[in-house]
């Protein structure tokens, strides 16, 4: 389903010129889940923004379906790192914002209301705890009922409770509307709940370290096994060494 | 009911003070200078109707430059603010004229536009257009790149772009701009109904209106005041659309995001 082969991504150039991502090489299935994790400013955002198309990649290409991304797709959904909603936009307008301007009409009372924000659609964001914001975002991008859902860091500094709460929610999402995921986070035990492989990425300028498969992520029951835990193990092992 | 009562009492202390100041200076002088306030509230009433045509004109003719300061403003400041090649080359040339006062052209502006109705909204528009200018190019300088993001990926056209985002992040700001420049447009109303209204009737306007009775101070007096008023009418009109089309500004925890 995505592709990405030998991408690079500098920004700037000349004198300023920043590498973000060398030769990034790898490819998600149809419906499959995969984590990205890597140190904090190594390229993660960047990554996504060039795999939505909005960032060119300086080398390399990105295929999704088939086809090389040349521009922003439709049937691409991206969740921003801070939820990126528009303050002077209602809970509600916040999420049929992409619906609205890919010229769409379906409701998204479902969506609303699968996220718990039912009774809310009225208040502006300001309004509104943390916690709700991401899943006001998490809702913008899922209203598109997109083939593809790119995440950047969505539970990022919520307290654990609520974490959890919306990894099951994105597990249940998942299973529901069978997209295909990337979750970027730096969170270990959430890549290993939610990706069936999990991307590991070097410092700056991020090429890929190591690619774990996890098999047994997919319930809610994987939370907490033992084989959880080992796969936790492993990983905060191999991003230790990463430095 | 609160706010009512702080006008009216504001108010009364202004002319009270008024008083004051007429009561001083004909007793330092020894002659009047300055009618009382009940002077010149009789000599408003005895000339109403000119009186409230002259509003109706000011009003009517600052309004309409308000508009087209805004229908030509807006869209050059927020390109010029948010199109990061428009910028480059915009910038110089709005920097260069902004500071330009209209006044010091009154000459050429009458030579090119003559005595009419055109050259009065020109002045007014000149030094409204520029603050509106100004203000939108500043706002949109500062728009949140992630709100920008969060639009793009969704596929969104150029034009949704600015409807979605540039135009409401920078509304606030350019409401405000526009209700500070109140004052200055008053002014530059004023100078274009006397310098460019000597062959007007007083009922064309209060600039003409206070020129045309410069020699009965009390019928003056009451013009400058109705002219005041006129500059508050429209403060107050520019805070309520600010309130309401940025409803979103005055939610949630002060200081919040
Ligand atoms: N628009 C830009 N122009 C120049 N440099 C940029 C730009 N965006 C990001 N960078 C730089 O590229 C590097 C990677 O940034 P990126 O945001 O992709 O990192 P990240 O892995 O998502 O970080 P975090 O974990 O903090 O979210 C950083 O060093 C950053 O400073
Ligand atoms: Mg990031």
């Amino acid at each position: 389903m995505i592709e990405v082969q030998n991408v690079s991504v500098v920004y700037g150039s000349g004198e300023e010129a920043l590498p973000a991502l060398v030769e990034i090489s790898f490819s998600v299935g149809e419906g499959e889940m995969v984590a990205v994790v890597g140190p904090s400013g190594c390229g993660k955002t960047t990554l996504l923004l060039a795999i939505d198309g909005l960032i060119r990649p300086t080398a390399g290409r990105i295929l999704i379906a088939g086809e090389e991304v040349r521009g922003v797709r439709r049937d691409v959904a991206l969740i921003l790192q801070d939820a990126g909603l528009l303050p002077w936009k209602t809970v509600r307008q916040n999420a049929e914002l992409a619906l609205r301007i890919q010229k769409r009409r379906e409701s998204v009372d479902g969506i609303l209301s699968a996220l718990g924000l039912n009774g809310f659609e009225r208040r502006f964001p300001a309004e509104l705890s943390e916690g709700m914001r991401r899943r006001v975002g998490i809702a913008r991008a899922l209203a598109l009922r997109p083939r593809v859902l790119l995440m950047d860091e969505p539970m990022a500094n919520l307290d654990s409770l609520t974490r959890e709460r919306i990894q099951n929610l994105i597990l249940d999402l998942w299973w529901e509307m069978g997209f295909t995921g990337i979750l970027v986070t730096h969170d270990i035990e959430e890549a290993v709940f939610l990706g069936q492989r999990i991307i590991i990425l070097s410092p700056r300028p991020a090429r890929i370290r190591e690619i774990l498969e996890n098999p047994g992520m997919g319930s809610h029951e994987y939370r907490g096994s033992p084989e959880f835990l080992e796969r936790a193990k492993t990983l905060r092992q191999l991003l230790e060494e990463n430095g | 009911m609160r706010l009512a009562l702080a006008y009216f009492l504001g108010i009364v202390l202004i002319f009270g003070a008024w008083a004051l100041v007429s009561f001083s200076l004909a007793w330092a002088k020894g002659r009047p200078i300055l009618p009382y306030p009940w002077e010149a509230a009789v000599a408003a009433g005895e000339n109403i109707w000119t009186l409230l045509s002259a509003f109706g004109t000011s009003a009517l003719r600052f309004l309409v430059a308000l508009v087209i300061s805004f229908f030509l403003g807006l869209p050059l400041g927020l390109a010029a603010g948010f199109e990061a090649k428009l910028e480059q080359f915009l910038s110089p040339l709005i920097y260069l004229l902004y500071p330009m006062p209209p006044v010091a052209l009154l000459l050429f502006l009458y030579l090119a536009f003559g005595l009419g109705e055109v050259v009065r909204l020109v002045v007014v528009v000149m030094a409204l257009f520029f603050q509106v200018v100004v203000a939108a190019q500043g706002a949109a300088k500062f728009i949140a790149p992630t709100h920008v993001v969060a639009v793009r990926s969704t596929g969104a056209s150029r034009w949704q772009l600015y409807w979605h985002v540039v135009i409401p992040a920078t509304l606030p700001s350019v409401l405000t701009a526009a209700r500070v420049s109140v004052g200055l447009g008053i002014t530059m109303l004023y100078i274009a109904e006397t310098k460019l209204g000597i062959l007007l009737p007083p009922s064309q306007g209060l600039g003409r209106f206070i020129e045309y009775y410069t020699f009965r101070a009390d019928i003056a007096l009451a013009g400058v005041v109705a002219l005041a008023l006129l500059g508050l009418l429209f403060y107050v009109v520019l805070e309520v659309l600010e309130k309401r089309l940025c409803r979103w500004k005055y939610v949630g925890v002060k200081g919040g995001s």
